[in-house]
């Protein structure tokens, strides 16, 4: 059993623009959403990776892309060693979704307002014929009390409506812990949850974790939410990976401009004496869509350390030690240390 | 599933009904349409225990075209038929072609409309071309026209399962120009619905399009198809009348339309017979009004987000 | 417009006629907000709360989900719905009490002096006209002026707040979202007002625009003298724009104070843990306190200090008896019996000024607790 858990090779997931009937019959498209632009990324058997951006980055449709909710138009996907990219078909991916769950981020919008909880922690099982009906109602109980939902019996008859925004997520959560998953993909688990609560619901994944052998790849906005949670952060920005490596080298030397902007504007409830609004960052304009994705680094529009290269080629991720690595002209080996 | 959550299950539903029962009490516009409807549907379901057989020209009981009276109290009509014995009769004819015009229009317009919203891409496309043409032409035009082309290729005493071809050219008529609205408003509401977490669970979790559509979609859309259906029923009867009325229908099953339009050949306007003429003509509207009325009070009760301002 | 300037801060504008000179921006005092439910006991959401807003302030209003901090803001402005009323307290805005006005008295305050940026504002744009009319609105209803003075004058606000004056003609979906939260801010200041209250403006948003935003606010502050009040679950946000904050908790001050000592030396147990629970990347790895428990249902809002269930420094007492609150030299307020009146550093006397008279509900106040 390799320590590789999932490996994404030249990723890319591209949603083409179609105009009305003749269009589609014609198989016009109108442009390219280029929402995933080619990335390589690995994830470790029972490591926690981080992977940031903000909207328009690629991050959400990546995760899609493992669990199979999107297609992708382009790479290969490999889950513990089996080439899984072309695995398609409802009967044919049963196997593959045992091992990998998604929680997604809406927990009112998950739960189906009609169906209880416990009907909720048992479909998986129904649908995929895990277990008999008889020990059924037992992995449900045990699912909702590794979740914290205890009495779990007494959760299970309820609905939806009746508990709050945090004890839904639970449920999401023992939704998925309840076919014994090897890999979770978090979307955003957390961002629609009060403060205090949300790191109940982390402190949770990090038990499941310790308890089960878990891997995660936790998607977010929030940086700081990342570098309490990640061992390993990606960042994502326009499609591509523009840096990734250790939580610690990342947030605290990050090398690419992008990193670095995002880390100085992430606000922090005690920031550093004296250090003024001129001392961050702050990036002009906002993220460009994807569809006009621009030439060479796509980051380069706006990144305040621009030159000339940086409009015309696109840069590699380079290594910068430590199992850092960043993709920026200015890194490249031999190349001038920034200012 | 444990013990616990399955009996709370079943008494979940006789909790929603009970609850569905006191909100839809507090529209009395939806009472009054049902008290309406309850009074048609029980005549058109034994007519003859009110009234006794449906006369006809050799078993008409009463002289020709005489007011309403003590014997008659709706009058009769050219051949001396009891006008509400004519009227009463009517109604199981117009409710069941009604009826069953309803059923086509809804099996055909939710059919095609939760394929087209779930289905998508090319299938959405052309089936969705395909509702507009239908929806685009006006509808009793297109009746008007369809139904003497079809009545004619069917032959005026071709039979089917013992129910007249013609009867049934109408009901198909009026099913052809009637799916289109349903198909286009249920499919809105799966496009919608498609986009939901809550699908996106589903199949996460391995379940296939067929489970999905069954489990999720479906009922969500339940309280839509069904006033859809409401509706659907109201403007069935209404063009059902308007057909028969300009001599598109059977001659043969006298319907509200059909009286009227009889009514028309035998002069009643110019012999200022109205008897003649209201108690079918009344009679369709209050079918229509309370269909309407019961229509628009389950759409608010089942919806409840949608009535929520009043 | 009448010549009577008085220069307040940076800033020059017309006061109300009412004004008192003297007075302070905004001052709050003893607030109490009701809602009648429609079953069951009414509900207080807003309990006793007072605090004060000076010329150029900033002041951040931090707590969870129901703490009462948005229904505090509405209530500045009396935006309260159908069954909400404020059963006690006064808002005093240049010293004029705004909590017996009519809703006739209150237009001439409303969006003039105070006005507001909403929860989800970006999507609180009319979709179907175009921004530029949407921020003159505005003026050409309360102020009266003219439509191309007003056109004008929503252009000079969008090159304010760092959008071309060419996209007035744009419709609210051919922006971004950062762009629509700019020209919402926009809209708030078009009648030129003294306070701008935002809640949650930059929740939605992503971190950088969320950047850009509250640098263009602060810049805002800066150039118009504006004073701000920023309603946030987010103490980070608070930290990085604020001049001083208020926690509050189920309905109630806990403590209030500069943004720089309620931080780094919090008093009121609920602050302390509060913060701990925060993500904060400037922080050591994996700081996930948890503080155990919910808030409290308000309809049956536990007796004396509210927090005290979940408190790990619960004593008896407070359990019987709302904690009063006690002003420090460092200008920090708390509610809390672990700082009785009579603590070191603790203000008594004329010196303590706004908030000592806070009176506990049920039980006799404790010996000498008055000043």
């Amino acid at each position: 059993m390799s320590d590789e858990l999932v490996r994404l090779e030249n990723l890319e997931v591209h949603f083409p623009i179609r105009g009305g009937l003749t269009d589609i019959v014609l198989r016009r498209t109108k442009g390219v959403v280029r929402a995933v632009d080619g990335i390589d990324l690995v994830i470790q058997r029972g490591e926690i990776l981080g992977l940031v951006g903000e909207s328009g980055s690629g991050k959400t449709t990546t995760g899609r892309v493992v669990v199979k909710l999107t297609r992708q138009t382009g790479g290969r996907v490999v889950v513990d060693g089996l080439d899984v990219t072309n695995l398609w078909g409802t009967r044919a991916l049963r196997p593959y979704r045992r091992r990998v769950q998604l929680i997604f981020q809406d927990p009112y919008e998950t739960l189906n307002p009609k169906h209880t909880i416990g009907d909720f922690v048992a479909e998986p099982l129904e649908v995929m014929g895990i277990g008999t009906s008889q020990d059924r109602p037992q992995r449900v109980l045990d699912a909702l009390d590794a979740a914290g939902l205890r009495p779990a019996a007494d959760f299970a008859a309820r609905f939806p409506h009746e508990l709050s925004g945090g004890q839904r997520q639970r449920v999401v959560i023992a939704g998925a812990l309840v076919m014994a998953p090897e890999l979770i993909v978090a979307d955003e688990p957390v961002s629609m949850l009060d403060v205090s609560i949300r790191t109940e619901l982390l402190r949770l994944m990090l038990d499941l974790r310790r308890e089960r052998g878990l891997t995660y790849l936790f998607i977010t906005h929030d940086l700081s939410l990342a570098w309490v949670l990640a061992d390993r952060i990606a960042v994502m920005y326009l499609g591509k990976i523009l840096e990734i490596g250790p939580a610690e080298a990342v947030i605290r030397s990050p090398r690419n401009p992008y990193t670095q902007a995002l880390v100085s504007v992430s606000p922090s409830t005690d920031p550093p004496e004296g250090e003024g609004v001129d001392e961050r960052t702050i990036l002009v304009g906002e993220t460009p869509d994807a569809a006009h994705v621009p030439s060479g680094c796509r980051f380069h529009p706006r990144c305040p350390v621009a030159f000339a290269r940086c409009a015309a080629e696109e840069p590699p991720l380079f290594d910068v030690g430590g199992g850092q690595q960043a993709a920026c002209w200015l890194v490249e080996p031999g190349a001038m240390p920034a200012a | 599933m444990s013990a616990a959550s399955v009996a709370v299950r079943r008494p979940s539903r006789l909790r929603a009904l009970r609850e569905f029962a006191a909100r839809f009490s507090t529209r009395t516009d939806g009472i009054l349409g049902v008290a309406i409807l309850t009074v048609f549907v029980i005549l058109a379901l034994a007519p003859a225990l009110f009234v006794g057989p449906l006369e006809n020209a050799v078993t008409a009981s009463g002289d020709p075209l005489t007011p309403p009276s003590a014997a008659h109290l709706f009058g009769t009509d050219e051949l001396g038929r009891d006008m509400l014995n004519l009227t009463v009769h009517g109604a199981r004819i117009s409710m069941t072609i009604g009826l069953l015009a309803t059923v086509i229009t809804v099996v055909v317009g939710v059919g095609i409309g939760i394929l087209s919203g779930f289905l998508g891409g090319r299938w959405d496309a052309f089936l969705m071309w395909l509702t507009d043409v239908f929806l685009v032409l006006p509808n009793l035009v297109l009746a008007i026209a369809l139904a003497p082309i079809l009545l004619d290729l069917v032959g005026d005493n071709a039979e089917l399962l013992g129910i007249r071809a013609t009867l049934l050219v109408i009901v198909v008529v009026i099913g052809l120009t009637s799916w289109a609205t349903t198909a286009r408003v249920i499919r809105s509401q799966v496009l919608s619905l498609k986009e939901r977490a809550f699908v996106d669970r589903a199949r996460v979790i391995g379940s296939g399009s067929g489970r999905i559509m069954r489990r999720h979609i479906l009922p969500n859309i339940i309280n839509l198809i069904v006033a859809q259906a409401v509706l659907t029923f109201a403007y069935a009867v209404f063009t059902e009348t308007s057909l028969a009325f300009i001599g598109l229908g059977d001659p043969f099953s006298p319907s509200w339309g059909q009286i009227l339009n009889a009514a028309q050949e035998a002069g009643a306007p110019g012999l200022l017979a109205w008897w003649y003429i209201a108690p079918p003509a009344v009679c369709v509207v209050l079918v229509v009004v309370a269909f309407t009325l019961v229509g628009n009070a389950l759409d608010d009760v089942l919806n409840p987000k949608s009535g929520a301002r009043r | 417009m009448t010549a009577q300037h008085e220069a307040r801060g940076r800033r020059q504008w017309p006061l109300p006629k009412q004004a008192v000179p003297g007075a302070p921006l905004l001052e709050v005092e003893h607030l109490s907000v009701r809602f009648r439910m429609a079953s069951g006991p009414s509900v207080k959401p807003v309990d006793d709360v007072s605090f004060r807003l000076d010329d150029g302030e900033a002041l951040g209003i931090a707590g969870e989900s129901g703490c009462g901090k948005t229904t505090t803001a509405l209530s500045l402005v009396r935006l309260l719905p159908a069954n909400g009323r404020i059963s006690n307290g006064s808002v005093k805005l240049f010293g004029i009490d705004l909590v017996p006005k009519t809703e006739r008295q209150l237009a001439r305050y409303r969006w003039r002096e105070v006005s507001m940026v909403f929860q989800g504002a970006m999507n609180a744009l009319n979709p179907v006209k175009r921004i530029g009319d949407q921020i003159a609105e505005p003026l050409e209803v309360r102020l009266g002026q003219p439509r191309d003075a007003s056109l004008r004058r929503a252009g000079d606000l969008l090159e304010l707040v760092g959008i071309p004056r060419q996209r007035a003609a744009a419709y609210p979906h051919e922006l971004s979202g950062g762009m629509r939260q700019r020209a919402m801010i926009a809209m708030s200041l078009a009648c030129d007002p003294a306070i701008v209250i935002g809640d949650e403006p930059t929740t939605a948003l992503d971190v950088m625009v969320q950047a850009q935003i509250l640098a263009l606010l602060e810049r805002l502050r800066k150039e118009l003298g504006l004073s701000l009040i920023l309603i946030t679950h987010d103490l980070s946000v608070i930290a990085e724009t604020c001049d001083r904050v208020m926690v509050m908790y189920a309905g109630k001050v806990a403590e209030e104070g500069p943004v720089r000592r309620v931080f780094t030396a919090p008093r009121h147990p609920y602050t302390a843990r509060l913060l701990a629970a925060f993500p904060n990347i400037r922080a050591d790895r994996r700081n996930l306190e948890v503080i155990p428990g919910s808030p409290p249902d308000l309809r049956t809002p536990p007796p004396g200090c509210r927090f005290a269930p979940r408190c790990d420094r619960a004593m008896p007492q407070c359990t019987e008896e709302v904690p009063p609150e006690v002003r420090f030299s460092d200008g920090v307020r708390v509610a809390c019996h672990l700082f009785p009146p009579g603590a070191e550093g603790a203000l008594s006397g004329a010196a303590a000024g706004l908030a000592v008279v806070s009176t506990p509900s049920a039980a006799s106040p404790p010996e000498g607790s008055r000043p």
